[in-house]
């Protein structure tokens, strides 16, 4: 139990759903309150612009369906960091991975010589394997030679992007591209089709969703699980118990990595049909499924939702952009805020606030 | 009387039907954000220009577009009523040329692509002539010989403005050398200032580059040495050393192609074959280190001092050079090509036999170093 000033606060271990759900859309609402001067100083009214983006997105199935296109990389990323925390390995590097499972896709999409049938899944099966190899990197980095997984993983993002820098550049330039760095146009067989009326890359989409079935069965049902757990809540008994942390933590990371090297595949084959600068393969999808992750709080099946979440946001700031002509800046400040106030407002559902009624009552629990 | 009323009438009700011929609302989507004082930042300048001057214009833009998300903006203009779409990135073409096949009654305009479409045109505005001007100027002001430019990704259109440049420094300076360095970035002031800095370690004492911030012309103007703005002006951020530079009026495109789609004249049907590629002698390119500033008047004395006997002229200041060479391009009847044989590569073949000039498809295809150029060159054939 602490205090400051006038209040109390005592910690709530598991809070219950109401709690979640009600203190999240109170998130929602304040951050809403507190953005509301920055679309007046913009010279909108904030409550009919919330109402014109809320229009917008909700209006018309076309639209609706770009908050699960946004969505897509972040659930499969998103899965695979709720898998590689709950196992305390701070994967920071599923953009990266992402981009690892870009480039197997590519290769495959535009070098490999196979039957037109086998494209498509021979370009998820590498890109998962290339995305499992970046982030098994660092996954034996920490277990063999004791380094920091937060920086390893961060760093290899950066390597990735540069190689996928080079390739456009150097050995996979499109002849057909006018020495423009992108390379050449997928062929037919390697394009995942749309739900119809949108860009819904919907295999992608059905890859996410059971992923995260298979790792929440896969955390909650195996044996594999349990180890993942006491590892990650209990190093010094999971060593006790003789669990071997290079085969978890090196399973944990080819599972994470792999998935993200699936959102890879899915970018290039259903969006931008050819590989080119990284910064356009990917909107930062690798870090926003850090805050997917912990928001869910390790809960592959929750990340799912946090990641529409997310997905929502992406389309709600494209929506502020065009329609509300606002500058991008402000798509930033929004998003921005919501997020704070998701994270701030955590504080409501672990720990419960009230006033310390009496001066005798500050003194006991100050002292407990 | 009567008759002369409805003469009157019917006159008047022409007018108003001419007149009254539908709105164009034009939709301009960048890839950059426009505060970037480059490629997105002009683009929106001529946005701003255009909707000022037409009371029959209404414009909206979108920024910090990325390539991959451009269909979804598109339809999104779409849907807010557009009939006018112009998308300026390269890397939207493939996106623009599947919204332009899926609304046929939208006119889109895509910018630097080669791919039209019937209601898909394309346009340019090129710099290799400007840079060639400014490499003049550059191989005179040189006293170490050795001049630097910081370049954004080794693509032909960089290239070719490289070439162009070292071209005219070797035009009055011949064994002065362009060195390059890579930055992989359209906009990275952190980068640009690292390679303006190695650059000047390697002794090089003027400056040009392609870069969409003012960071090569402030930090060589730290060290006291001069250099050429790129894309915007940018004199007022150093106008002791910004020499000229390459400033670029998109306004001029943008007005040619939307007065003629209000007019009639360019519709949804017939646009597979129109290609802008602007030059100096259309306006679209400018010289100078602001507008109306071909030269800084603070090295017109400089320039005016350095004689050279020149194979075509004779005896002749750099200073006159400039205003000869600049004429030769910027009159419609074009004289003279920076590109105009006999040009060799640094490897020494020859690319443009003697007397020839290159075919536009070689040009935006360049992927060649021309004699002169030092360092890197990725891609070099």
């Amino acid at each position: 139990m602490r205090r400051l000033g006038p209040f109390v606060f005592e910690p709530r271990l598991s809070p219950p759903r109401y709690i979640v759900f009600g203190v999240s859309v109170l998130a929602v609402v304040v951050a809403l309150l507190a953005a509301a001067p920055v679309f007046l100083g913009y010279g909108q009214n904030p409550w009919q612009a919330y109402a014109a983006i809320g229009r917008g997105i909700f209006g018309s199935w076309p639209s609706f369906s770009e908050v699960l296109r946004r969505a897509i990389p972040l659930i499969l990323c998103g899965v695979g960091l709720t898998l590689a925390f709950r196992a305390q390995f701070w994967n920071i590097g599923a953009e990266g991975q992402l981009l690892a499972g870009a480039v197997a896709a590519t290769g495959v999409a535009l070098f490999l010589r196979v039957p037109e049938g086998l494209r498509l899944p021979l370009m998820f099966l590498f890109g998962f394997l290339a995305g499992a190899f970046w982030g098994l990197i660092p996954a034996l980095l920490r277990v063999k030679l004791g380094v920091n997984d937060v920086i390893s993983t961060l760093m290899l993002n950066y390597v990735m992007a540069y190689i996928v820098e080079w390739l456009v550049h150097g050995p996979w330039k499109g002849p057909t591209m006018r020495g423009f760095a992108y390379t050449d146009a997928f062929p037919l067989a390697a394009r995942l089709s749309f739900l119809p009326a949108t860009r819904v890359h919907w295999v992608t989409l059905v890859l996410g969703v059971v992923m995260a079935v298979l790792i929440a069965l896969l955390l909650a049902r195996t044996r594999l699980g349990y180890e993942i757990r006491v590892v990650g809540q209990n190093p010094d008994a999971a060593r006790y118990a003789g669990i071997n942390f290079t085969v978890v933590l090196s399973l944990v990371m080819i599972l994470s990595g792999g998935l993200a090297g699936l959102a890879g595949v899915g970018e290039v084959a259903g969006i931008h049909w050819r590989l080119r600068s990284p910064s356009h393969i990917s909107m930062n999808y690798g870090y926003t499924a850090i805050i997917v992750a912990w928001l869910a709080r390790g809960n592959p099946l929750a990340a799912i939702f946090t990641a529409l979440l997310f997905g929502l946001f992406f389309a709600a700031g494209d929506y502020m952009k065009t329609t509300l002509g606002l500058p991008f800046q402000i798509t930033g400040v929004f998003n921005g805020l919501i997020l704070f106030f998701l994270i701030g407002f955590d504080l409501l559902m672990f720990w419960r606030v009230r006033l310390a009624r009496k001066e005798g009552a500050w003194i006991s629990q100050a002292g407990s | 009387m009567k008759r002369i009323l409805a003469v009157m009438l019917a006159v008047v009700a022409l007018g108003v039907l001419a007149f009254s011929a539908e709105k164009i609302k034009a939709g301009f989507i960048y890839v950059g954000p426009i505060g970037d004082y480059g490629w997105s930042h002009a683009h929106d300048v001529a946005r701003r220009i255009v909707d000022e001057k037409f009371d029959w214009l209404e414009t909206i833009y979108v920024e910090a577009v990325p390539e991959g998300e451009v269909e979804t903006y598109i339809d999104q203009l779409v849907r807010q009523g557009c009939n006018v779409i112009f998308t300026t990135s390269f890397g939207f073409m493939d996106g623009t040329l599947a919204a332009a096949e899926r609304y046929p009654n939208v006119i889109f305009a895509h910018c630097s692509g080669f791919k039209r479409n019937a209601n898909m045109a394309t346009y340019m505005a090129d710099f290799y002539q400007v840079y060639y001007i400014n490499g003049l100027i550059a191989g005179a002001l040189t006293k170490t010989g050795k001049i630097g430019y910081v370049a954004a990704f080794p693509i032909p259109e960089v290239k070719r403005h490289i070439n162009a440049f070292t071209i005219g420094v070797r035009e009055v300076n011949p064994k002065a050398e362009v060195h390059v360095r890579w930055i992989y970035e359209w906009f990275n002031p952190a980068a640009a200032k690292e390679a303006t800095e190695a650059l000047i370690a390697e002794g090089c004492d003027v400056f040009a580059f392609t870069e969409d911030s003012p960071t090569v012309v402030q930090v060589a103007a730290e060290k006291g040495l001069p250099s050429f703005g790129h894309y915007s002006p940018m004199y007022d951020f150093a106008p002791d050393y910004v020499v000229s530079g390459q400033l670029v009026h998109w306004e001029k495109i943008y007005e040619d192609f939307l007065v003629k789609i209000y007019n009639g004249f360019y519709t949804t049907k017939n646009l597979a074959h129109v290609d802008y590629w602007w030059l100096l002698s259309q306006g679209a390119v400018e010289v100078g280190a602001k507008p109306g500033m071909v030269i800084n008047p603070k090295y017109e004395a400089a320039l005016k001092n350095y004689v050279i006997n020149h194979p075509a002229f004779g005896k002749i200041s750099v200073y006159e050079l400039v205003f000869i060479r600049l004429n030769q391009m910027a009159d419609p009847g074009i004289t003279f090509d920076p590109f105009q044989g006999p040009v060799y590569d640094r490897k020494g073949r020859l690319v443009v036999p003697e007397g020839m000039w290159m075919s536009y498809d070689a040009l935006i295809t360049m992927e060649w170093a021309v004699e002169g150029v030092v360092g890197p060159w990725p891609g070099e054939p």
